[in-house]
């Protein structure tokens, strides 16, 4: 964590604006306006209305999963700004940078979380690296591997099955 | 601190959700000024989130279409959404048709601004549509799906727009109208309209990229065709009423005016459109007006009016080239006239008159070229055209072109020689860069080359030069303009100059080694010039002489150094060009005695007086064997100068008359020049080196057609007769028939021979 208070300092510097959020459990959290630019809603929001000081409504996040997103903005806050989206390298590679594995190390439902708020938000890396992680989790695994990791009933009548699965038959590896 | 969570509506109830965001687009579209609470605008988006994101569509008869991948809502709010912005936009426009001319305009901008501004935030709000739902639809190449942003402007142009540009154009074009006018106009209200119309080209195919489509087509184009009809009336008026110097100022006003009015308020795409509408309209059209004051202009030499007319005919096209023929014209009338003037006194005018004559001319239309022609390469080509025209054929070169070449090489003498009138070095310095204008434009060069080698000859031998740097700058130039073979014969001219002064120096050493007093009591102060027979324009005297005894050993004293020196030389006299200096000690009544500064051939007829007082003609011719032609004019020169006296007094000399000393002989200087030039002897040198000028021609003619004919071996005969001119051309114009004469020369020396076919082959 050295790094962070690294960082803190930093910011402390320059005299950070400092916003804050209200999350649908009732939770006020407070970030610098610079961290909480990552999220593209955020950035017109503060464009588009006079700053007023309110505390910004969330109602599509909690306490829990807004801390996450805080924590991750914070140590992206320096990216370069993503540049748009055909950046196909980027998003073709399911290689997850360290910091962020080690950020996703979370339970089911959390990464969940994390990526409905991404997409609400719109942060497009938080994103990113959310729905890898999950390709992640299903690449290589058999279908019912797959249904059992995440849970999933199989509502497919035997005739579907077969008649997927022949469907596929080209991308199999064999 | 309670936070009110925003409430948002159901998110699978389309008709709530629309209802919601219904209200909340109107708060942005009309009363954006009251401000949007943050509540407000969060619920707004999270409501678009929500419906685009909700599990089960509620569209009536949503079709199950297969898309490629999951199914994205959306696509409901985003046909509300259009409707919604017809609907607006048809209110607006009702509006609109109570405003006419600048209320118009205010109305239109101010309705655009809250527009665009409304749909910016729109398109924030929507920000989840268009990142998903549109975003798919666009990749999938569906048409006529835009961005939020983007279907707010088709909505104008195509709801709004396209019912009301030509009102609003009329209202553009008739302020344009006023400010043209001369009246103060609003126009930054011009530049918001041009603004929106540019906004408003999208690219169909691509609605990132914008074009100018829309503007080029409902604002160029009106506008233009309003420019055109405008300065049609107006310049058909003025020219009606004004001069044409007057209507020239006026133009240029106008079309500065126009450039300046598309950095004010209109967009650069326009510049170049309406530059060539306005030159189209006020020079091209007038443009015979104007050139047909051109030569009024010349002949008053108003070079401000002229610059005038330049830079207008300059910027449409073609639009000099009359003008150029006609400055030539003038340009060669100008210089014929200023030699028609020179010549108006007779034959007898000093070259000076005559070369500054022409430099006058040429230096008055240089700087007309340069300060009113901006120096245009196309003009200085025709004021060289002129000047070489006057330079080579006028009333003084009437019996032909080789005349002027001779008049400059005078003219450059007599600057060169000691006692011109020249002072300053820099003013020498300067007149021979003039020197070197009026030779560019000479066509005989090699004429210029003969007589200025003649001359270089004659100030080299007799030391009268004005300076070896005024000498060596005027070689350079000729060097430069010509090459290097032009003035190779000049340089060694030089060297040989440089080399005797050497020489001297060693002769003199080895008289004081091998002299013996005898000798140097009779010694002469000799100095000695050995000149190269090749590069020196001279030629053995003309007659027999008997050198006088002294200098006889003088003479052989020299060669026999000399051919120790130099083994198998041989040395030829130039008697005509010697010279020396006599005392005459026989005067009385002098306490100094006169020094003659002579000619040899007067040195020989004088010092036959030593032996003589008296001497008859007879006597005077055997001693001497000079012709008569120069002994002659030199016994004259003695007569005049009373050193010596005629018998029978009064007549002229000639066989039977006798000659006798003057012992009373008087003059006011101590050192008298009696070597003076022979009047008859100028005129035969003039007459002999264009003489020798057409034997050169000839040779060089058959020099150029042998190095052609050794390289190429066979050829056409028109194509040898073309390749000989372009290599002689740079020192002479040479004439058809010479070559033919100098090939047919050639063919009878074997040098080439005829082929079937009009070919001509090099024998080997």
């Amino acid at each position: 964590m050295s790094e962070q208070t690294e960082q803190n300092a930093q910011v402390e510097q320059s005299a950070p604006q400092i916003l804050t959020f209200c999350t649908n459990d009732n939770a006020i959290l407070e970030v610098e306006r610079d961290v909480a630019e990552r999220s593209v809603l955020i950035r017109h929001l503060l464009e588009d209305l006079p700053a007023s000081g309110q505390a910004i409504p969330l109602q599509m996040v909690n306490e829990a999963v807004m801390k996450k997103v805080i924590e991750w903005c914070r140590h992206h806050q320096k990216d370069p700004p993503s540049t748009g989206d055909d950046d196909d390298s980027r998003r073709k590679t399911t290689d997850i940078e360290e910091w962020d594995q080690k950020f996703m190390q979370v339970d089911q439902e959390m990464l969940f979380e994390i990526i409905l708020a991404a997409n609400f938000l719109d942060i497009k890396g938080l994103l990113d690296v959310g729905c890898k992680t999950v390709a992640n989790m299903i690449k290589g695994k058999s279908p019912e591997e797959i249904r059992k990791t995440f849970n999933i009933q199989n509502d497919f009548t035997p005739e579907e099955e077969d008649q997927i699965r022949r469907e596929n038959e080209w991308a199999e590896d064999r | 601190m309670p936070v009110l969570m925003p409430q948002t509506p159901h998110k699978d109830d389309l008709d709530e959700t629309w209802t919601f965001l219904e209200k909340g687009i109107d708060s942005v579209m009309l009363k954006l000024e009251d401000g949007v609470d943050m509540q407000t605008y969060m619920a707004l988006y999270t409501a678009v989130h929500n419906f685009c994101t909700s599990q089960k569509a509620i569209g009536t008869s949503q079709p199950t279409k297969t898309h490629h991948g999951a199914h994205l809502l959306g696509e409901e709010l985003y046909k509300l959404l259009g409707e919604y912005l017809s609907r607006h936009l048809e209110s607006v426009y009702c509006e609109s048709e109570g405003h006419a001319e600048e209320a118009l305009l205010a109305f239109y901008i101010r309705e655009w601004q809250r527009y665009t501004t409304a749909a910016k935030y729109v398109n924030h709000l929507f920000r989840y549509l268009n990142r998903h739902w549109v975003k798919r639809e666009i990749d999938e190449g569906k048409k006529h799906v835009y961005d939020v942003y983007t279907l707010h402007l088709v909505k104008w142009k195509d709801d709004f727009f396209l019912k009301v540009h030509k009102k609003v154009m009329d209202a553009v074009l008739n302020l344009v109208e006023k400010q043209r006018n001369g009246e103060t106009i609003e126009q930054s209200q011009i530049k918001s309209i041009v603004d929106s119309f540019v906004s408003l080209g999208l690219d169909e195919s691509d609605s990132t990229k914008s074009t100018l489509e829309v503007y080029r087509f409902y604002f160029e184009k009106p506008f233009i065709a309003a420019t055109r009809v405008y300065y049609e009336t107006e310049s058909r008026q003025f020219v009606a009423e004004n001069s044409v110097v007057e209507y020239m100022k006026k133009a240029e006003a106008r079309l500065d005016e126009e450039k300046a009015r598309v950095g004010l308020y209109l967009h650069p795409d326009i510049s170049k459109h309406l530059t060539e509408t306005c030159l189209d309209v006020l020079v091209t059209a007038h443009s015979e007006l104007l050139r047909d004051e051109f030569q009024v202009l010349l002949d008053n030499e108003r070079q401000e009016d002229l610059a005038r007319m330049y830079s207008l005919l300059s910027r449409i096209k073609e639009g000099l080239d009359p003008l150029r023929t006609k400055f030539e014209a003038h340009v060669r009338k100008a210089g014929l006239a200023a030699v028609e003037k020179v010549a108006a006194d007779g034959d007898s005018f000093e070259p000076k008159l005559y070369v500054d004559a022409l430099l006058q001319v040429h230096t008055r239309y240089q700087s007309l070229v340069s300060e009113a022609f901006n120096g245009e390469s196309e003009f200085v080509r025709s004021l060289d055209n002129a000047c070489r025209e006057f330079v080579n054929r006028n009333r003084i070169c009437k019996s032909g072109s080789t005349k002027t070449p001779e008049l400059l090489a005078r003219y450059t003498d007599s600057l060169l020689k000691k006692g011109s009138k020249a002072a300053e070095e820099s003013e020498l310095e300067e007149m021979l860069v003039q020197i070197m204008t009026v030779f560019k434009y000479i066509e005989d060069k090699d004429v210029f080359q003969k007589f200025y080698s003649k001359m270089l000859a004659k100030r080299l031998v007799h030391v009268s030069s004005v300076s070896d740097d005024a000498e060596t700058s005027m070689i350079s130039k000729l060097k430069e303009a010509c090459g290097f073979e032009y003035t190779n014969k000049l340089q060694r001219m030089f060297q040989d100059i440089q080399i005797s002064k050497d020489l001297n120096g060693s002769y003199r050493d080895w008289q004081e080694k091998v002299l013996d007093d005898d000798d140097r009591k009779k010694l002469v102060d000799s100095h000695f010039q050995i000149l190269g027979t090749g590069f020196w324009p001279l030629s053995a005297p003309s007659t027999d002489f008997l050198a006088p005894p002294e200098i006889v050993k003088t003479s052989e004293r020299f060669q026999s150094f000399y051919f120790d020196k130099h083994n198998g030389r041989k040395l030829t006299w130039l008697w005509q060009l010697c010279k020396g200096e006599i005392k005459a000690n026989y005067i009385k009544n002098t306490k100094v005695p006169y020094t003659f500064q002579v000619s040899t051939f007067q040195m020989g007829i004088l010092l036959l007086f030593n032996e003589h007082d008296s001497l008859s003609y007879e006597d005077i011719q055997k001693a001497t064997s000079l012709a008569p032609e120069i002994l002659d004019p030199n016994l004259s020169i003695f007569l005049k100068a009373k050193v010596l006296l005629i018998n029978p007094d009064g007549s002229k000399p000639e066989p039977g008359t006798s000659f006798s000393l003057n012992y009373n002989f008087k003059n006011k200087k101590i050192k008298v020049n009696l070597n003076i030039q022979i009047k008859s002897e100028q005129k035969v040198e003039s007459d002999d080196t264009h003489k020798t000028i057409e034997e050169d021609r000839k040779l060089l003619l058959q020099s150029a057609i042998v190095r052609i004919m050794k390289s190429r071996k066979k050829m056409k005969h028109v194509q040898l007769v073309q390749e000989v001119i372009q290599q002689v051309k740079s020192r002479f114009p040479p004439k058809v028939p010479d070559i033919k004469k100098n090939i047919e020369a050639l063919m009878e020396k074997d040098y080439i021979e005829r082929l079937d076919g009009d070919e001509i082959a090099y024998i080997a």
